[in-house]
């Protein structure tokens, strides 16, 4: 029997032979006819100018370098790096920044009420306030949406107008205390991260937070920037807190007394590494930490299970609790400092605990919106916010019956999390604000009890989605409340971004010392949120955050003397100065004659030109030119009104367009970086481009040879190839969609099944009727096959964000029982290992080796298999030293059967050197060298690379049948379709492109991908299987396996390339052609196809991202997703390496005589090697 | 939750090759036909459509997206004796079989046209529950009358396919979040259907029209 089609027909034989055809004499017919067109194919002389093997490598190696460098580069300017200062403020904030040389850290050792009346000897203004309630409400609420913001709409008023009736009449007191300028209020404007934690923070440092900032510290929770508690804890401020016990994590050891409702804490530092795993890079580290963060949660789930039921049953206790506490804090007089959190959300009730099955997914987000806020960084916990939302609306929409029901994960308050479900009606909001107004009018008639009881000085802080600033001092009786929401939330209650709602939030200040007359006056003033820190630590005489970038709000000074205005004005000028200097070194205002009145007149008249740093700089050097002047009593009782206006107005100019330029460069994104990073990834997009059109021109050539000499016309159009581009594209277009982009799967399904009818259509169309008819079924079935096992894969797992509820087989499979999933896996178990071993069992030549391979992945299925049955009830119990035991054997011995069969089979098929180098001119001479096909080098790199293949297969989907139970069916299937496609593949040898075939592989991958439950949140990722077999916390291998099993689909299509290049039947049989030639015939789309794909995926979604930046959901929908291409790039190298490392041994033992050939596949597994390296430390460094 | 695209053009052809012509395969004649023909073929099949759908709305009172279903049921009840009867009129063959039997033979298509049409649409991903069931059914026996097989002729071709390919693109806006009720299996897909056999209707006429002309020209 002839080898021609040995391998690639070797499947077809085995059905034939065995199945199909009982008549041998019809089959020898066939095989003449393709014997006969292979051999005319061999003939060709490759005439084209050809690009070398060796080249190709090279430049697809520089491509994927390009495109990992210009994806860091995109991802660390897509993620900014907040430039902050370390350290305290000190005594030295009171000096100018020009002085601050040689000033010495003793004060830090001082005693607190030395450093409290150095600070003011210094400062020079005095104190108004000594007392200090912080209040932040944060009230998750609405029918329709979620509300966690209260915007200043609802209390002031929009545009000057004043606010609805319903909502005037709601917050009676808080009415009256604006209408009777006892307070004043302001529209606060928050930063675009309009999520809690960073708001929080920007309110208590003045800072904005970067966005890899909780990256970077992750390891310790508390708040370790220069912020308001720290400087009031240093001048030895007494802090009581009610509330949550992160507030405590957060500034540890700040308080004196308090009252914690216990939280998960832990739990939520965890996930904060998860979140930041998710946003910054996937890289080896990050998964590592992830799986670490998550073995931990799963740990302290059973606890945290209980909390969250007595936290959120109970939730009107606490509240009572916190009441009680509340009033007697009030009325005790030890404390500067109180920080309180009601729970004012009274109408509470839990659906989610009703529903046992959804725990773990809540959970699972509650602990992921807790982290956001928990961390008080930026962007991470709009992830987390944003998260929540999403799947507090997919978790039970299924209870939409007669009303809207909208189920919610609960934050409670800007320093506690809790998960609530909430059924609210929107007129609901009015009730809810006549509870803010009661809490509002307990704490201030309180304090006016207190003072009128003349018992001293009452501070109070709460923490909620207001703050209170409330203050009197003994002689003065004046207080000041600060009433402070977060952010605000636009009219369909999302947060997160940057629309005039959702920045709009409300900054209340009640007891300031002077009498706003109108009502109008009270109300309409515009602020930042970063404004409150500066403004409060002047008001309290402790030095300004260092990070600070607000400007203080001069109306809270209206009360002061003016000199002492201007003094504050001062203070926070240099503040800003040094935050300045440190961000552009170039900014040297030193020289500025602190002490000089020379120029002053005339400096202070000219306008302020230049770039950006010398317009600050002069415009700081008018305004202290100006103060100085002013402060120098040279000017005389008339004009000292007029310098001091001009000062102050100088002043505000300067602090105004500093804090604009600073807060830009907080949160703008470096252009450049972004740039170079796209046009990196561009770059390499387009040489993966090239390389493929290239190598298509080159076999398009060879075919229109070879197909003009048989006299068919090859000048068709080609549906299946449109299409694939045409998919592609459809790709491309649908990732600037956000909801596209939460549906991936549907996409992945309907294009990989659209794309296999269209192939079944045009192969039908070519096979001629007739003679060929049972081959033609056979391809027909094949396909039949795929179509069926791919819907019933898409049926498998409702994934998505939208349309989880609905029904799916996996659900179907749980609620029949834990016996049910166990048998169905077993099955499937058997059946893959069945299937593995059969495929394995076409391999002709050598029929031990098989049998030994076949042997070995037999003990380990079956190793499986009993590990199924004995341990695999519950994922969720810590597994036993046996399970770990023989989960750890099963390891070994399919590490060692792959290794050992990579290794070995291609020293160990035969090899027919015999005589090479003079079969060539034979071979040019003669058409039909049938006997020297025999002896082809092909056939055994063929029949060793099919042998690897499923040997990398078997190992690949053994390995993940350890895995969840729920997916070893579709494990199964997926490996049926590999099959399948192999099989239909190695028939359609000439029907289709290669190119084609590789990417109709890739996309059953990824439609896999889906079908395995992933989805591109973070939340589907299984964590529990990453620790299966693994005894000490070795995070490098749980974090491997973690990799396996999130991509195990993606990755069985790239592992059955190995064995698509085997059963592939080449067109150019390079006999005549060097051992590169082959190589790359060989190699070639496998390997770039793939690669191709994710780039161009990978570069669109970039460029979309970049036009996204500013959409809500840039952090929510499409920041995952990058993670999930981005792991893209990465998986390919994987089988290439592969693909290259094996035949680099096949190379380096075949081509034993031929030197050249040797260096060069050695150079190539270097090469090879030496990238992967350094692809790997560069993600590491990522 | 997807629907069928060229499975269907494909396995009609599979079905014809082996079982038999189906509804309206007769169409090699159309070789012989004039413009005008062609014209009033479409223009029947076109009214039958419209009919079906003024009978739903203004006799029945539903419409697709309130009662997909019946409304579907409805256009294919109306729509099918013509399709069949005219497809027959005009078949392949007029002298050796019968007009009895071409109807007969269309009768037979029309079922087996259908599940082949069910089957693509449930590959693709439409859903399998029971609730679903009536509406695959109805929608894949209207899909049978758009997509008459076996023809290579483009004045059949360009509707079925055009048929075929905006039924695939109806079915893009279903997994999206947008809560309209058109969404539902199988309503956006039966718009989209329609919409693109109306669309090759019309651009199959511009051809033979064109083709027309030329022949003319080449005439004289």
């Amino acid at each position: 029997m002839t080898k021609c089609h040995c391998l690639h027909n070797l499947i077809l034989k085995k059905l034939i032979s065995s199945h199909i055809f009982p008549s041998r004499s019809r089959r020898s017919t066939e095989f003449e006819q393709s014997k006969h067109f292979c051999s005319k194919s061999m003939s060709y002389k490759l005439s084209v100018s050809s690009i070398t093997c060796k080249r190709l490598t090279l430049l697809s190696i520089s491509a994927v370098f390009i495109q990992i460098i210009g994806l860091s580069l995109f991802v660390f300017g897509f993620f900014p790096v907040k430039l902050a200062l370390s350290g305290v403020s000190g005594p030295e904030s009171y000096r100018a920044p020009a002085c601050d040389s040689n000033h010495n850290q003793t004060h830090m050792s001082l005693p607190p009420p030395q450093l409290r009346s150095l600070y003011q000897d210094l400062s020079g203004i005095p104190p108004s306030f000594d007392r200090l309630i912080l209040m932040d409400f944060a009230s998750w609420y609405d029918s329709i949406h979620v509300i966690d913001g209260l915007p200043a709409e609802f209390v002031l008023g929009k545009d000057g107008n004043p606010p609805r009736k319903a909502f005037m009449e709601a917050m009676p007191y808080t009415q009256s205390l604006l209408a009777n300028g006892m307070a004043i209020g302001y529209h606060a404007k928050a930063a675009p991260p309009t999520v809690t934690m960073p708001r929080l923070k920007a309110m208590v440092s003045g800072a904005v937070g970067g966005f890899l900032d909780v990256a970077f510290n992750f390891n310790t929770q508390a708040l370790l920037d220069d912020n308001l508690l720290g400087q009031f804890f240093s001048i030895g401020w007494k802090m009581v807190m009610l509330g949550d016990e992160t507030w405590l994590k957060l500034f540890p050891g700040l308080f004196t007394r308090q009252d914690g409702v216990s939280s998960f804490f832990l739990a939520g530092i965890l996930l904060d590494l998860l979140t930041a795993a998710a946003v910054g890079c996937s890289t080896l580290p990050n998964y590592v930490a992830l799986v670490l963060l998550l073995f931990f949660m799963s740990l302290t789930l059973a606890e945290h299970l209980c909390l969250v039921n007595v936290e959120v049953k109970d939730t009107v206790q606490v509240d009572q609790n916190v009441s009680r506490h509340l009033g007697d804090e009030l009325s005790r007089d030890d404390w500067n400092l109180l920080v309180c959190l009601s729970f004012l959300l009274t109408k509470i009730y839990c659906i989610a605990f009703e529903h046992f099955p959804l725990l773990r997914r809540l959970l699972f987000c509650t602990v992921v919106t807790y982290t956001g806020t928990t961390f008080p960084d930026s962007s991470l916990s709009r992830i987390g916010s944003c998260w929540t939302y999403w799947w507090s609306q997919q978790v039970l929409p299924h209870q939409v019956v007669t009303e809207r029901i909208i189920i919610f994960l609960f934050q409670f308050g800007i320093f506690s999390c809790i998960l609530m479900f909430v059924h609210f009606l929107s007129v609901l909001m009015a009730p809810k604000l006549v509870e803010m107004d009661q809490i509002v009018k307990m704490i201030h008639t309180s304090i006016i009890q207190t003072q009128e009881s003349d018992q001293g000085n009452t501070l109070l802080v709460s923490a909620f989605l207001f703050f209170i600033v409330c203050n009197n001092t003994l002689e003065l009786w004046k207080q000041i409340d600060v009433v402070v929401s977060d952010h605000g939330m636009t009219e369909s209650g999302n947060h997160g971004g940057s629309s005039f709602e959702e920045t709009d939030s409300l900054a209340l200040f009640i007891g300031l010392r002077n009498h706003v007359s109108d009502y109008a006056s009270a109300t309409n003033n515009t602020a930042y949120q970063v404004d409150i820190a500066p403004t409060l630590a002047l008001l309290f005489g402790v030095p300004i955050p260092k990070n600070n970038i607000g400007v203080l709000i001069s109306e809270s000074f209206d009360s002061l003397k003016d000199d002492h205005r201007l003094r504050a004005l001062e203070l926070n000028s240099w503040q800003l100065l040094r935050l300045l200097q440190a961000h552009s070194s170039g900014l040297s205002c030193g020289n500025i004659p602190y002490n000089g009145f020379s120029d002053s007149k005339t400096s202070g008249t000219t306008a302020c030109n230049g770039s950006t740093e010398k317009m600050l700089c002069c415009l700081y050097m008018k305004a202290a030119v100006l103060h100085n002047s002013w402060k120098s009593k040279q000017v005389s009782e008339s004009d000292r009104w007029e310098v001091y206006s001009s000062t102050f107005a100088a002043y505000h100019k300067f602090l105004k367009t500093a804090s604009e330029w600073l807060s830009s460069r907080a949160t703008d994104k470096p252009v450049n970086l972004l740039a170079s990073g796209v046009a990196a990834m561009l770059l390499s997009c387009l040489i993966f481009l090239s390389l493929i059109l290239r190598m298509c021109r080159e076999v398009s050539l060879v075919e229109k040879q070879h197909l003009s000499e048989l006299g068919s016309n090859s000048q068709r159009w080609h549906l299946d190839e449109t299409f694939v581009l045409g998919v592609i594209f459809i790709l491309v277009v649908s990732m600037t969609s956000s909801s596209m982009v939460e549906e991936e799967h549907y996409i992945w399904h309907f294009m990989a099944s659209t794309l296999y009818l269209v192939l079944l259509r045009k192969t039908a169309q070519l096979l001629p009727a007739g003679s060929r008819v049972f081959r033609g079924q056979n391809i027909m079935s094949s396909v039949f096959v795929l179509l069926i096992s791919g819907r019933i894969l898409r049926g498998w797992h409702q994934g998505g964000v939208n349309w989880t509820y609905l029904p799916d087989i996996s659900k179907w499979l749980e609620q029949g029982g834990n016996d049910l999933v166990k048998a169905v896996q077993l099955v499937s178990g058997v059946m893959a290992i069945c299937v593995g071993l059969y495929a394995l069992s076409f391999f002709g030549s050598k029929k031990i080796i098989v049998q030994v391979v076949g042997i070995n992945f037999c003990i380990a299925g079956l190793l499986v298999l009993q590990y199924v049955m004995r341990y695999q009830d519950n994922t969720f119990v810590p597994s036993s030293d046996g399970a770990t035991l023989l989960a750890q054997i099963i390891y070994a011995i399919l590490g060692s059967a792959t290794v050992g069969t990579v290794v070995v089979i291609p020293w160990l098929i035969p090899i027919h050197l015999s005589d090479m180098g003079s079969s060539h001119n034979i071979f040019l001479s003669t058409l039909v060298p049938s006997d020297i096909k025999e002896k082809s080098p092909l056939m055994e790199i063929r029949d060793s690379l099919y042998v690897i293949g499923w040997s990398y297969i078997l190992c690949w989907c053994l390995l993940q049948l350890l895995q969840q139970p729920i997916n070893s069916m579709p494990l199964f299937l997926l490996l049926v379709q590999i099959m399948t496609s192999m099989l239909y593949f190695s028939y359609s040898c000439l029907h289709h492109k290669e190119w084609v075939e590789v990417s109709a592989l890739c996309f059953l991958g990824m439609a896999g991908h889906f079908a395995l439950g992933n989805s591109n949140t973070l939340a589907t990722i299984d964590v529990a299987g990453a620790f299966i077999g693994i005894s000490s916390h070795s995070t490098l291998l749980s974090g491997i396996l973690m990799f396996s099993i999130t991509y195990a689909s993606p990755m069985l299509a790239l592992l059955s390339m190995v064995v698509y290049m085997s059963v592939k039947s080449y067109l150019v049989v390079p006999h005549n052609v060097d051992s590169g030639h082959l190589l790359k015939t060989m190699l070639g789309f496998p390997c770039l196809v793939p690669l191709g794909i994710n780039s161009i995926l990978l570069t669109a979604y970039t460029i979309v991202l970049l036009l996204m930046r500013n959409h809500l959901f840039v952090w929510s929908v499409f920041s995952p997703k990058v993670e999930n291409i981005h792991e893209g790039s990465f998986r390919c190298l994987v089988p290439i390496c592969l693909c290259y490392n094996c035949l680099h041994l096949r190379w380096g033992h075949y081509c034993g005589c031929d030197w050249d050939i040797r260096i060069f596949g050695a150079g190539n597994a270097e090469n090879e090697a030496i990238f992967n390296f350094q692809s790997l430390t560069i993600q590491d460094r990522a | 939750m997807y629907k069928p695209y060229n499975f269907i053009l494909r396995s009609r052809k599979m079905v014809k090759r082996s079982t038999t012509e189906a509804p309206s395969s007769s169409s090699s004649s159309f070789h012989s036909m004039s413009p005008l023909q062609t014209f009033f073929v479409r223009l029947i099949c076109g009214v039958g459509l419209g009919a079906g759908f003024w009978v739903a709305y203004n006799v029945y009172f539903i419409n697709l997206v309130s009662h997909p279903s019946d409304t579907l049921r409805l256009i294919w009840v109306i729509e099918s004796p013509i399709v069949i009867l005219l497809y027959s009129y005009l078949r392949k063959n007029p002298d050796t079989s019968s007009y009895f039997k071409a109807v007969v033979r269309g009768l037979l298509g029309l079922p087996v046209g259908a599940l082949v049409n069910a089957l693509g649409a449930i590959a693709l991903g439409a859903p399998m529950g029971i609730q679903y069931m009536t509406n695959t059914f109805d929608w894949s026996l209207l899909m049978s009358q758009f997509t008459p097989n076996g023809s290579v002729d483009y004045m059949i071709c360009l509707p079925t396919h055009g048929a075929v390919i905006g039924a695939w693109f109806g079915a893009w806006p279903m997994p999206l979040d947008w809560e309209r009720p058109w969404q539902e299996w199988p309503i956006c897909v039966s718009y989209g259907a329609m919409a693109g056999y109306l669309i090759g209707m019309v651009a199959s006429f511009g051809f033979v029209l064109i083709r027309g002309r030329q022949q003319h020209q080449k005439g004289d």
